[in-house]
């Protein structure tokens, strides 16, 4: 994998930005959610915290851990800037410092909430899905994918 | 030289497992197969580990598999946050070898990397000593997110020679008195007091469990042992705003006068009577205690009255796995046990109660020891069995899952039950 950490970490510092996490459950359907505590470690791998044991996410984390399926992040900023990235989850943390720290954060954000795991992912794969950018490349290498009308000439 | 760099050349037991059964996860067939085989830990591992950061063996109630009392990680936490509860084990036994790559911990089988492990982490209050002096460690000891109350460390069914075959309680009190001073008896309000303590660490603990030996006693038998129990929960309540509390008390099998004030008096959710192994003849054989004083069939009744008072998937009931296949009196194939063992299960699941198992550990202070416990593939099987009961029955586990306890292959594999409630 290109090394796009910074392109990540740039889009994690925009104040705009939003995450989400797609996973698949056990008859492989995808299910997205909102993932407001993404960002990356010193790895370079993404950390996704989950609040609720029984949550879909969690529990098609699990099911990619245990059965190597895959998982997707997604994050749009400003500029209409979005990245997705698939990878694996790694490892989840349910103890020690590092849980202690994130249990911490979150409870000063949110107030009286819980901590079940922090997931670490392991992304293999990175994509720049911005529309400008990705409307540039199709149009180079997909000519016949265009509407003829967008090429006519424009009579007034 | 490290003991991680012998080759293997034969396929590992454990992919030959997750080839056969693809509905179980390889980190669960590599937790079962450590536990069933044990570890070693090489120098270079044990360079690692830090008693500042992380806990060391000695604090629990039953030994280790190699008889010794030394700083040892105390158990292992695998990638999906589930815990390998095991002990050391001789090198001869042919245990798993934890050594470093990389510089972190990992499993090694026969000189293969197998997982990345981590020790478990050492919480705040095994730094401090209770207002009597005591190091809290030796009161009230930890899992990653679970609080141990080991209240009584004897149990009265040795004093006539009755005590359970595969059993080391005894053995390990007198080595825990000589060498680790840990107090065989606990006063309550000191438990309550280090509770106390370890609740300041924020997100560190999510339940409270507590275990014995037996104490016979009391106006009715057994009332000593819950009248023990009723005054240490009710010190450890004493921590909490709600009245009842995540927890988890593996008992005798009282009878429902003894179950009603355990569940009314204290903030006691949940209730687990370990009936050790699902077959009457051998329940007999290896249990002589649980047998004079209550009996295999009255052990199970109980188990189901409990029910009426903790509610369906609050009470459960433990197997030591293994023992009914050992020496002579075992069953003659692992067929066999499996059918009798799980259909004794589905019964107590029509009722409402759970059977969870350890994998069998042999130690070497016991009548057992000397035996070999069963294969890894009888051990998957009767994983996925329990966990299908579990399924077929709609019983929740999660006062026994890997959060609350850790050691049970099974319940393990139940973190993906339906949620049937929504």
């Amino acid at each position: 994998m290109p090394d796009v950490r910074n392109e990540i970490v740039t889009l994690l510092n925009d104040s705009a930005m939003v995450a989400s996490i797609a996973t698949l459950d056990e008859n492989g359907v995808p299910r997205s959610a909102p993932s407001p505590f993404l960002r990356l470690d010193e790895k370079g791998r993404l950390v996704h915290l989950e609040l609720l044991e029984t949550s879909t996410t969690h529990r098609n984390l699990l099911r990619s851990i245990w059965f190597g399926r895959p998982v997707s992040i997604t994050l749009t900023g400003s500029g209409d800037r979005v990245l997705v990235v698939s990878g694996q989850p790694h490892k989840a943390h349910v103890s020690g410092p590092l849980f202690s720290d994130y249990y911490r954060e979150v409870r000063a954000r949110l107030g009286d909430a819980d901590l079940v795991a922090v997931w670490l992912i392991e992304p293999d794969q990175v994509s720049d899905e911005t529309y400008l950018v990705r409307k540039e490349r199709e149009e180079e290498l997909y000519p016949f994918h265009r509407h003829l009308d967008r090429l006519a000439v424009q009579n007034s | 030289m490290s003991l991680a760099l012998v080759k293997m050349s034969r396929p590992s037991p454990v992919d030959e497992l997750a080839a056969r059964y693809p509905d179980v996860p390889r980190l669960i067939i590599v937790k079962t197969d450590v536990q069933r085989r044990g570890v070693h830990y090489a120098e270079n591992a044990l360079g690692l580990l830090d008693e500042r950061l992380h806990q060391t063996t000695g604090t629990h109630i039953f030994g280790a598999r190699d008889g010794k009392i030394a700083a040892r990680p105390e158990s292992l936490l695998l990638r999906d946050g589930s815990s390998i509860i095991t002990t050391p084990t001789p090198l001869e036994e042919n245990p798993y070898v934890v050594d470093l790559r990389d510089g972190q911990p990992w499993l090694f089988d026969e000189g293969v990397p197998m997982e990345q492990v981590d020790y478990w982490p050492a919480p705040a209050f095994y730094a401090k000593t209770s207002s009597s002096g005591v190091p809290m460690k030796n009161i009230v000891s930890a899992r990653p997110q679970r609080l141990n109350i080991f209240p009584y460390r004897y149990c009265t069914f040795w004093n006539n020679g009755k005590g359970c075959s595969f059993c080391d309680i005894v053995e390990q009190l007198k080595k825990g008195n000589k060498e680790l001073q840990i107090p065989a008896k606990l006063d309550p309000v000191e438990v309550g007091e280090v509770v106390g303590e370890a609740l300041k660490e924020p997100g560190r603990f999510s339940s409270v469990f507590l275990t014995s030996g037996s104490i016979v006693g009391g106006t009715r038998p057994f009332d000593d042992e819950v009248d023990y129990y009723i005054a240490i929960l009710k010190e450890v309540g004493k921590n909490f705003r709600t009245f009842k509390y995540p927890s988890q008390m593996i008992g005798t099998a009282f009878d429902k006068e003894q179950l009603r004030r355990l569940y009314a008096e204290t903030g006691l959710t949940s209730f687990t009577s370990d009936i050790e192994v699902l077959d009457e003849e051998l329940f007999n054989r290896y249990c002589p205690g649980k047998t004079e004083w209550i009996g295999y069939q009255e052990w199970k009744r109980r188990l189901v009255d409990a029910v009426d008072i903790f509610g369906r998937g609050r009470v459960n009931t433990g197997l030591v796995a293994g023992i009914e296949l050992a020496g002579p009196h075992g069953f003659r194939s692992e067929d066999e046990a499996l059918e009798k063992t799980l259909s004794e299960a589905e019964e107590l699941a029509r009722q409402g109660v759970s059977t969870v198992f350890i994998v069998w550990s042999p130690r070497p202070d016991t009548p057992l020891g000397k035996y070999r416990n069963a294969s890894l593939d009888y051990y998957i099987r009767l994983a996925r069995g329990l966990h299908a009961l579990r399924v077929k029955y709609r019983l929740p586990i999660d006062h026994d899952s890997y959060r609350n306890c850790g050691n049970h292959p099974d319940s393990d594999l139940s973190r993906l039950l339906p949620l049937w409630e929504e």
